[in-house]
């Protein structure tokens, strides 16, 4: 920086690049970031807290709220910690409609990802197309499920939508017909060259910068870190049908489409898989009202990368405490530090590459400075914001 | 071949100038609007929408951001749409004579249409936005390079016709067997290319890039401002189609020549927005100066070498 004045780019939390809000301040000289911030919290919505005031039965549909792109995983996990606190297992058919439905919201998710990082590099034809390609997923889950977003698959000690001969028939289909689509995309992506531009080396993360960050999913797959909560501590289903790990070396913007869409195909290998060998018997499992006092930590593999559940319960019918650790959060700490020395044209893209959700990492933070820590609690925190917004008016 | 002229009043309110300029600019904004949406997978808008747009625009409140110049924050908007529509009356619009014709009117006409580029730079640096101040930079600097290839590609048909007036280059290009789009192809892709970067258009969008700087310059503008930068910006899609038609596509001598040939060309500049991410800002500059002008040079030599010969 030759001048003393900064020049600082604000974006968000009303941007068009961003679909929920965020603030993001980058530093620029000329177009170079030269320095980059985040702040997040716009749409706390106190939904831990929340937990604390229902029944486990109510928590279910309240953690499906967290996210509503991934939000089946949100319930899976809650429902897998739950039902590990009560020692119940869920029946292996209902184990076997958890990973397919997860596979199936993998596949949207993804190629909702794939929409959103296209439009931000400029090329909307391909968000179109992609998001078109999408409404595939999107009708089969509405027809399995009844819903097209909050599926509301799980229950507590097991799942309430079954597979039929001619939804199995019609999943099949529709997943011939998207692999064809998704070919596609992989040729589009990874030859096009003005996409290629905008891709390829850009946003780079190394291996160590990954693991320094605590990067999860597919952004740290993308970087080489072999990381997938299917593969290193298989749940549901996915013992026994286990999944490929897809990793690329590379760590930059492509390797990060290139390792989602592979993830794609691998979704689709695994939702064939699962609905050739559908094992027969009950959905549910008999769950108790009162959960017998413990805790424990559930852990399952977001369309994000790792999603980390406690539970911890009081032997009461509602639980004690509830902590969630989205993977969006562990994402951010990277994008911030592989921003600088990009072109603030490159922002966007580098922040919808980690497939940033913002809702979902939104909870209760202890802050931790170097001299001091701070807790709050729910009294504090609601007259904080009551003051905040006393001296904002 | 037969070329008509008009009255010189009509020349600036009805036609070529003013009324037929603002209607044709929004019918040709509709139709790349509608063939992007068809190509893109989406439905489009309706063929009012440009329309409608302008008006609604045009009935709101135009605010004046805090810290600009209020004289030229209204001003611009004006001087960049009167500009850009002086510059129709030296072209054959529709295929009729240029209204006004003089020697060297092809360089005024090139100017004039550069003048809507550099208002819009300007009226982003006016504002103390700072989406507007890099949006500004960024059209300034998109301004500077594809400008001279973009030049030079026009220059290659005014040398071979032996004028820098537009009407006898239109003359000229009419009478060959062969368009000079078949002779001089390297020109007509540069020319083409220069053409979108002109207009801002996919992938030479990083001006406005909505997803970086909101809406680049014009970021500030809202209401009457904003309704008047667009429409100049519909007269320029016009004027610049017509300007390349005219050069490489074999001359404008009647009406029908003339909705074909633009519309043709708005067709081929339709899918090739359609086809390409956004360049970033130095790839564009990149792309301008280390291809586009090497390009144009190259043509304008083998001219001359073809013309010693």
């Amino acid at each position: 920086m030759t001048s003393e004045r900064k020049f600082i780019v604000p974006i968000g939390p009303q941007h068009p690049a961003l679909k929920e809000p965020g603030h993001f301040e980058f530093t620029v000289d000329g177009e170079i970031v030269t320095d980059a911030s985040v702040r997040l919290g716009y749409v706390h919505r106190g939904i831990e807290k929340g937990a604390e005031e229902r029944s486990y039965i109510q928590d279910l549909y309240l953690f499906e709220r967290i996210c509503g792109i991934c939000s089946h995983v949100h319930a899976t996990a809650f429902a897998l910690g739950v039902e590990r606190l009560a020692g119940v297992e869920a029946p292996l058919r209902a184990q076997a409609i958890r990973s397919l439905v997860a596979e199936m919201e993998r596949i949207h998710s993804h190629m909702l990802w794939l929409g959103v990082a296209a439009h931000e590099g400029g090329f909307d034809t391909l968000f179109m197309y992609s998001w078109r390609d999408r409404e595939i997923v999107m009708d089969l889950l509405e027809a399995f499920t009844g819903n097209r977003v909050n599926y509301s698959v799980n229950l507590l000690g097991g799942v309430k939508c079954d597979v039929n001969e001619s939804l199995r028939d019609q999943i099949l289909r529709g997943m011939d017909q998207l692999e064809k689509r998704i070919q596609h995309y992989l040729n589009v992506v990874t030859t096009d060259r003005t996409f290629l531009a905008r891709t390829e080396g850009v946003g780079r993360m190394t291996r160590e910068q990954a693991d320094l960050f605590g990067a999860v999913g597919p952004t740290a797959r993308a970087s080489g870190v072999p990381r997938d909560v299917r593969v290193d501590a298989p749940y549901a289903y996915y013992s026994t049908v286990p999944v490929r790990l897809i990793t690329d070396e590379r760590g930059d913007l492509l390797a990060r489409f290139v390792v989602r869409i592979n993830e794609l195909f691998e979704a689709i290998r695994v939702i064939r898989e699962i609905l050739d060998h559908l094992p027969e018997g009950e959905l549910t499992a008999r769950m108790p009202r009162r959960i017998p006092a413990g805790e424990t930590i559930s852990r399952v593999e977001a369309p994000r990368g790792e999603l980390f559940y406690f539970v911890k319960s009081n032997g009461g019918e509602k639980p004690e405490r509830v902590k969630v650790r989205t993977p969006s959060l562990c994402n951010w700490g990277s994008v911030m530090q592989v921003a600088v020395g990009h072109k603030l044209a490159d922002m966007p893209m580098i922040l919808a590459g980690i497939d940033p959700c913002f809702s979902c990492n939104d909870r209760m933070v202890q802050l931790k400075r170097k001299d001091s820590q701070q807790w709050m609690s729910w009294e504090d925190l609601r007259q904080y914001g009551i003051e905040y917004y006393k001296k904002v008016l | 071949m037969n070329n008509w002229s008009v009255p010189p009043l009509i020349a600036l309110f009805l036609f070529p100038g003013g009324l037929f300029l603002f209607l044709w600019g929004l019918f040709y904004e509709w139709v790349d609007r509608k063939l992007v949406a068809r190509l893109q997978n989406r439905v489009g808008p309706r063929w009012y929408q440009p329309l409608a747009d302008l008006v609604k625009l045009l009935a709101k409140e135009e605010i004046v951001p805090e810290g600009s110049d209020p004289t030229l924050f209204y001003l611009l908007p004006v001087l960049a749409l009167a500009c850009a529509m002086t510059s129709a009356l030296y072209l054959p619009m529709a295929g009729f004579m240029p209204a006004y014709s003089f020697r060297g009117d092809l360089i005024v006409a090139l100017y004039l249409l550069s003048m809507l580029t550099i208002g819009l730079g300007v009226a982003g640096a006016n504002t103390p936005n700072r989406f507007s101040l890099i949006g500004a930079t960024r059209t300034l600097t998109q301004l500077f390079s594809y400008e001279a290839p973009f030049l030079l590609a026009l220059l290659g048909p005014a040398i071979v016709a032996g004028s820098w007036r537009i009407s006898e280059i239109n003359f000229y290009t009419q009478q060959q067997p062969l368009w000079i789009m078949v002779t001089q192809p390297i020109g007509f892709l540069v020319a083409l290319v220069g053409l979108m970067g002109k207009l801002e258009l996919p992938p030479f969008d990083a001006p406005e890039a909505e997803t970086e700087i909101v809406a680049g310059a014009l970021t500030e503008y809202s209401g009457r401002g904003y309704a008047l930068f667009r429409l100049g910006k519909n007269v320029e899609l016009v004027i610049a189609l017509t300007l390349v038609a005219t050069f490489y596509l074999g001359g404008l001598a009647n009406p029908l020549q003339f909705l074909v040939k633009t519309l043709g060309l708005l067709v081929f500049l339709a899918v090739l927005q359609t086809l390409f991410a956004r360049l970033r800002i130095d790839q564009t500059v990149g792309l301008w100066w280390r291809i586009g002008a090497l390009l144009a040079i190259a043509q304008l030599l083998i001219l001359f070498v073809i013309n010693l010969v």
